[in-house]
């Protein structure tokens, strides 16, 4: 059995594209769209390496993990994948990264990089929900803390990218009262 | 690491809720009685009876509700919020000062059995209601023990109780019309086993606290001893002989279940899990056997049937949604995966006429519950916030109608009307 998804990616519509039964998401994204930037960590949920944002209306984004949701959940949804983030041209050449993938780079934060696809959107959606309702400064590591104590790393051992995300937020405006 | 929501016991709150009624039940277990089998060595040694008093303790689940998130153990300090303040554990060390090291038995039985601390007299938090039911034998053993923890200083906390709840005469008077202290003596009919299983779970288990439905004044419903009843909006499920019989457990799915968190028969949760963590995975073989004989009220083997599985019905709209938000767990077929997410199929928790607990679970998700170095169960999300009412219902009509015996017929209002208990 097979179903028609159709779903925008990234502001780029996509499908209706035939999806065989059973499809987890990540495996929509690398076999069908040949996006292969979201990683498959544990498979299980936990590691939290495969997350990708989903934009409502609003463009509040909910960040969910693809390898234990199917592709039927995402059908009809916007959603944004690690190629979203930097900006390219028109021939498809990255012209800048975004914020947060700078502050990771300056930050020395990863090392192989396995989890930096889930590190990059969780980030991002933290600093869009600040953006939105900020804080104030002493509460900025807890709220870092609460974004990302799920993202599993076995590289770097977090301190350089917590610190990547405290830096940001502290230095882009509006984001703290 | 025990984190804040491994701390909660809904069992409390709701015997809290019943100090603002000044009513209570009287607990429709007097008719249950036994002796403990061990507790007929009243004459043993000293270091005898600390061993099996640790032992019973665990059983009894002291640990949970005496020790503070963070704090030492059995050194009290643990809140309890209620509508009219919050009440605290109290310090249960062998400290002379600010723990129980001044007691002799006689005040330590009186505790225990009638609710009377020398201070004077407890809240029902306390399950003394429970605790009653044990033998003189059983409570020297756990004060044998208690005398033998090491002294902790730690001065109790003052309860926020407001008035007029902080005035304690009234539960005085509250135990004369709802609290019967009567030791258990067992069943002639029965077998040992399935008497020492009614004694572990009616006295130290004190499971009848949470599973009895209590009427509208706060008592317990005596003639539906285990019937189920809702706490903090999820329901402690039926556990009477005849449903545990019906849903085809048998004495090694709730030795699993007990010792282990997961079974045939599905997971626990809410709840259950600190009272597995804390106390009946600690239960020894033979009165596991024991709790399972009474409580499925059988010594003899029952044979496992095949798990329910009826096949997907592609054509219906809960189908996408299975698959969409849950087949990534919970299997393609309801299969699920070990130490991530339990089968569909013989799920107990769908398999019940009541389809609350399966709304509940979907709208708010299920803590992670961390058991040993081997077993953990990921936390599961809630999706109150994103799927709709008709979506609840499809999915909760399509996970029955493909992994149990109940009928798929409920509706968007049955739905909502459980959302509003659920999510207050």
């Amino acid at each position: 059995m097979s179903q028609s998804i159709k779903l925008t990616i990234n502001n780029q519509a996509v499908g209706p594209i035939d999806v065989a039964d059973g499809v987890m998401m990540i495996e929509f994204l690398h076999e069908y769209v040949n996006l292969t930037g979201t990683k498959f960590g544990c498979g299980a949920g936990v590691c939290h390496a495969c997350t990708v944002l989903v934009d409502d209306e609003q463009g509040i984004s909910e960040v969910v993990r693809t390898c234990i949701n199917g592709v039927e959940r995402f059908n009809g949804k916007r959603i944004r994948t690690i190629e979203g983030h930097a900006k390219q041209n028109s021939l498809g050449e990255i012209t800048a990264l975004s914020p947060v993938q700078e502050a990771f780079l300056e930050h020395f934060s990863f090392q192989c990089g396995w989890c930096t696809p889930g590190f990059v959107n969780e980030s991002t959606a933290l600093l869009e929900r600040l953006k939105r309702k900020p804080i104030a400064k002493d509460q900025v590591e807890k709220v870092i803390e609460d974004a990302l104590s799920e993202h599993v790393c076995r590289c770097t051992g977090y301190v350089k990218y917590y610190a990547a995300v405290k830096d940001l937020i502290l230095n882009t405006k509006g984001l703290t009262l | 690491m025990i984190s804040s929501h491994q701390r909660h016991f809904p069992r409390l709150k709701r015997i809290q809720n019943l100090l603002s009624h000044n009513l209570l039940l009287t607990l429709g277990l007097g008719l249950l009685a036994c002796s403990s089998s061990a507790a007929d060595d009243s004459n043993s040694s000293k270091s005898g009876d600390i061993a099996r008093g640790a032992y019973l303790m665990k059983i009894g689940d002291c640990v949970a509700c005496h020790t503070a998130v963070g704090g030492r153990e059995l050194a009290g300090g643990l809140p309890f919020e209620t509508p009219f303040g919050a009440v605290y554990s109290t310090n249960i060390t062998s400290d002379k000062e600010t723990g129980i090291g001044k007691y002799n038995y006689e005040d330590f039985f009186d505790a225990m059995h009638h609710g009377v601390g020398i201070n004077g007299n407890l809240y029902p938090a306390m399950p003394y209601t429970s605790y009653s039911l044990l033998t003189d034998e059983d409570t020297k053993a756990i004060y044998a023990y208690l005398m033998s923890t090491k002294p902790i200083k730690q001065a109790n906390r003052d309860n926020d109780v407001s008035f007029p709840f902080n005035l304690r005469f009234g539960l005085k008077a509250w135990n004369l019309v709802a609290h019967d202290a009567k030791i258990f003596t067992p069943s002639k009919d029965k077998s040992e086993h399935w008497n020492r299983g009614n004694y572990l779970v009616n006295a130290l288990g004190h499971c009848g606290e949470c599973h009895t439905p209590r009427d509208s004044l706060f008592a317990m419903e005596q003639d539906k001893h285990f019937q189920g009843a809702i706490i903090e909006g999820l329901e402690a499920s039926n556990i009477t002989p005849s449903e545990l019989n019906r849903q085809n457990w048998t004495h090694g799915d709730l030795k699993s279940l007990f010792t282990k968190g997961y079974s045939r028969k599905g997971t626990v949760f809410g709840g259950m899990y600190p009272v597995v963590y804390h106390s009946f995975s600690y239960l020894t073989d033979d009165d596991m056997q024991a709790v399972s004989s009474y409580l499925l009220d059988t010594d003899e083997v029952i044979e496992p049937q095949a798990l329910t599985f009826n096949g997907h019905k592609p054509e219906l709209p809960g189908y996408t949604l299975y698959k969409g938000y849950c087949a990534g767990c919970h299997g393609q077929n309801g299969e699920g995966k070990p130490n991530v997410a339990p089968a569909m199929a013989g799920n107990a928790t769908l398999d019940k006429a009541s389809v609350h607990n399966v709304v509940a679970v979907m709208l708010k998700g299920i803590n992670s519950q961390h058991y040993n170095s081997t077993t953990s169960f990921y936390a599961m999300p809630g999706y109150a916030d994103e799927l709709h009412d008709e979506q609840i219902r499809d999915l909760a009509n399509y996970l029955r109608l493909t992994w149990s015996t109940q009928p798929g017929n409920l509706d968007v209002k049955t739905i909502h009307n459980l959302k509003e208990v659920i999510l207050k």
